[in-house]
């Protein structure tokens, strides 16, 4: 059964199997011997073929934070049933998300609004710099999920778009 | 003196019966409020702070030996509310009021309230904020007061030739807000056709953050380097300065790394710029702990920039390398004590350097990351300080400035200084929010960094710097068996499934 963690924009496929001691992971061909043991706050000591890693790990739902070497990093593990569905929807277009957390300025339309492509649909305050955010194609405004003054999480949905009426 | 910390506050706190307040009400939130916290305590004084329901699980609220909740319709609107400051002041029976930075700290109205309300403000006098405010008035009182000002086109001086005389200074040049401070809606026009469409948003932006529209326009000072010089003043007399600091490495026009002394200046240039800034603060009377900054130019010619009346987020740098305690000085001040010390009994001593850290993305536009604080271990040891607003099992919300902590390293010299930061750095763990860590780790090891040859645009001329480097083949691969050995449904069917290898006991690589 292969899994997989998103890490830095890529998708990495993995498997994870069982040994008489610790586990084995599966890197495509590559098969290595590991294991993984915790201690308190967080601190474990990763087994990876002949090294011995101290490391400081957190999960949280989906997200794994490790901090290796002086750095942190960060990886979700993407449901094999997520990534189907994902590779099956394909609107994204429709839908306008946060480049980055903030709070609404202004909000220059309502649903039912016919827009064109480039036109202002909101203002939002991120940085103590106003954004401006327009319309990525000619359209009808389904909703608008935020109002003015509130904030919001980066990848947030702003708004949505009715879907096309022709699929290309 | 190179300043005896211990000695001094002990001295102080001898005499604290007899000052005029014995609380003190902390009108801020984060590090600054764990910061001023500290010392009012240590000298036997009782620390209160307000605080927004969002911040109810922080450091500051944990620590106070009071904490009251003000409201408003955002997190950030209760912090400006001088009225309901004014009336926890009141509950707590505070007698000083000490606003740190941001917020009301430089609210004219606001001290000005305090003061009525027979509170002591732990700042300067209503007057000098509202000069020093308003960019344009600071301007034109340092000038005429025979300091050094850049040349410049005022919007108030006549509105109708404003965007003629702008013209007229030639690009590039720099927008700024009147009533500005902070970076706020400031912007570069290198190419003038743009200067009426860049006037508006600035205005725009002014009108938000300031509520105030009106604007100058500077000739932008080209690779300029930001140097401040610390002051302190009684409001008695006396006025000595506590030295420079650097703070060029920005990004939109927010310091990042701050140190002192400057790897700029010449010992004369350093005395030069010094004695300006007590000089500008000795021709108001200043009163409380300032800081005037300067651009100053790549042939060494330096421009006041603004004098802020208040704390700065960088003060730990002076203080590490003077031994005063800012705070204790603003207290001192505010309780109407007289500096104890001449300019020539302060000296300083080796090499310091803050790094801010934040929560944000610096290959992504160094925009803001939010998330849960799940594991925070500050880096400790031998002249490393970490002032922190964040508690293992907070959250980092959109809801205020991303800083999360500041990491003050003090070294004996600046080379002793950076190698001390980068093990701190790598020591410190946060995880669950992206922060700008390991950029500031690519940052002090990037030679120019190292050779002190730094400007205001540093970070703009070397985006490599804030781009994440690929993760090494073996990084990734330890990477992923630990998300591997740490996520539940991969562990437990590994663990469902007996394997035919596992025994047999065998692996191979």
């Amino acid at each position: 059964m292969h899994h997989a963690f998103q890490i830095a924009d890529r998708e990495i496929n993995v498997a994870l199997s069982r040994a008489r001691t610790g586990y084995r992971l599966h890197l495509g061909e590559r098969i290595v011997p590991v294991d993984l043991r915790t201690g308190a706050d967080g601190r474990a000591w990763l087994t990876l073929g002949d090294a011995h890693i101290e490391v400081v790990v957190a999960t949280r739902g989906d997200d794994v934070f490790v901090h290796l070497d002086g750095e942190a990093h960060h990886l979700r593990y993407r449901h094999p049933l997520d990534r189907l569905a994902a590779a099956a929807a394909g609107h994204a277009e429709d839908q306008i998300r946060a480049p980055m957390p903030g709070s609404i300025v202004s909000v220059a339309v309502a649903p039912g609004d016919a827009v064109t492509q480039g036109q202002v649909l909101l203002v939002m305050e991120s940085m103590k710099m106003e954004t401006t955010i327009t319309a990525p194609r000619d359209g009808v405004i389904a909703t608008v999920n935020y109002q003015p003054g509130q904030t919001f999480d980066r990848d947030a949905l702003l708004l949505s778009l009715e879907p096309m009426e022709t699929c290309a | 003196m190179m300043t005896d910390s211990r000695s001094r506050l002990d001295a102080v706190r001898a005499r604290i019966a007899h000052w005029p307040f014995s609380t003190v009400l902390v009108a801020n939130r984060g590090e600054i409020a764990v910061r001023i916290l500290r010392t009012v305590q240590a000298l036997g004084l009782k620390g209160a702070v307000v605080y927004h329901a969002a911040d109810r699980n922080t450091p500051a609220v944990h620590m106070a030996d009071a904490a009251i909740e003000i409201t408003g319709p955002t997190p950030v609107a209760a912090y400006l509310d001088g009225a309901q400051i004014i009336a926890a002041a009141h509950a707590c029976k505070a007698g000083a009021i000490h606003p740190g930075y941001g917020f009301l700290s430089e609210n004219g109205d606001f001290c000005a309230a305090v003061e009525a309300a027979g509170i002591r403000f732990v700042g300067p006098t209503p007057a000098q904020i509202e000069l020093m405010g308003d960019k344009v008035r600071a301007r034109n009182f340092v000038a005429q007061a025979g300091f050094p000002v850049a040349p410049s086109a005022i919007e108030d001086d006549d509105p109708n030739t404003f965007v003629e005389r702008a013209r007229r200074l030639g690009a590039p040049l720099l927008i700024k807000p009147s009533a500005g401070g902070g970076g706020k809606g400031m912007r570069i026009v290198r190419d003038l056709a743009l200067l009426e469409a860049e006037i508006a948003r600035a205005r725009s932006e002014g009108q938000r953050y300031f509520g105030d529209g009106r604007l100058y326009v500077e000739r932008y000072v080209e690779r300029p380097r930001h140097i401040e010089v610390q002051v302190l003043g009684d409001g008695q007399g006396n006025v000595v300065h506590v030295f420079e600091r650097e703070c060029s490495v920005q990004r939109r026009f927010q310091k990042i790394v701050e140190e002192s002394p400057s790897p700029a200046l010449t010992a004369a240039q350093r005395r030069d710029i010094c004695e300006t800034a007590a000089g500008i603060a000795r021709a108001i009377g200043y009163r409380n702990a300032g800081t005037v900054e300067f651009i100053f130019g790549q042939n060494g010619e330096f421009y006041f920039l603004e004098m802020n009346t208040r704390l700065q987020v960088e003060h730990p740098v002076t203080e590490a390398i003077t031994g005063l305690d800012l705070v204790l000085e603003q207290l001192c001040v505010a309780a109407g004590e007289p500096l104890p010390y001449r300019q020539s009994d302060l000296h300083t001593r080796g090499h310091a350097i803050e790094f801010r850290l934040y929560a944000e993305d610096p290959a992504r536009g160094y925009t803001p990351t939010t998330g849960p604080v799940l594991v925070w271990q500050p880096a400790q040891g031998e002249g490393i300080r970490m002032d922190a607003g964040i508690v293992q099992g907070g959250e980092v919300t959109a809801n205020f400035d991303p800083m999360l902590a500041k990491l003050i390293v003090h070294g004996t010299d600046r080379a002793n200084a950076i190698a001390k930061a980068d093990r701190a750095l790598r020591e410190t763990v946060l995880l669950g929010c992206k922060t700008n860590i390991a950029f500031l780790r690519r940052l002090i090891a990037h030679p120019a960094f190292v050779a002190g040859d730094v400007h205001t645009g540093f970070l703009d001329a070397h985006p490599e710097i804030a781009a994440e480097p690929p993760l090494a083949a073996d990084t990734l691969e330890r990477l992923l068996a630990v998300a591997s050995l740490s996520t539940r449904p991969m562990r437990d069917l590994a663990d469902a499934i007996p394997d035919m290898h596992a025994a047999m006991g065998g692996w191979r690589n």
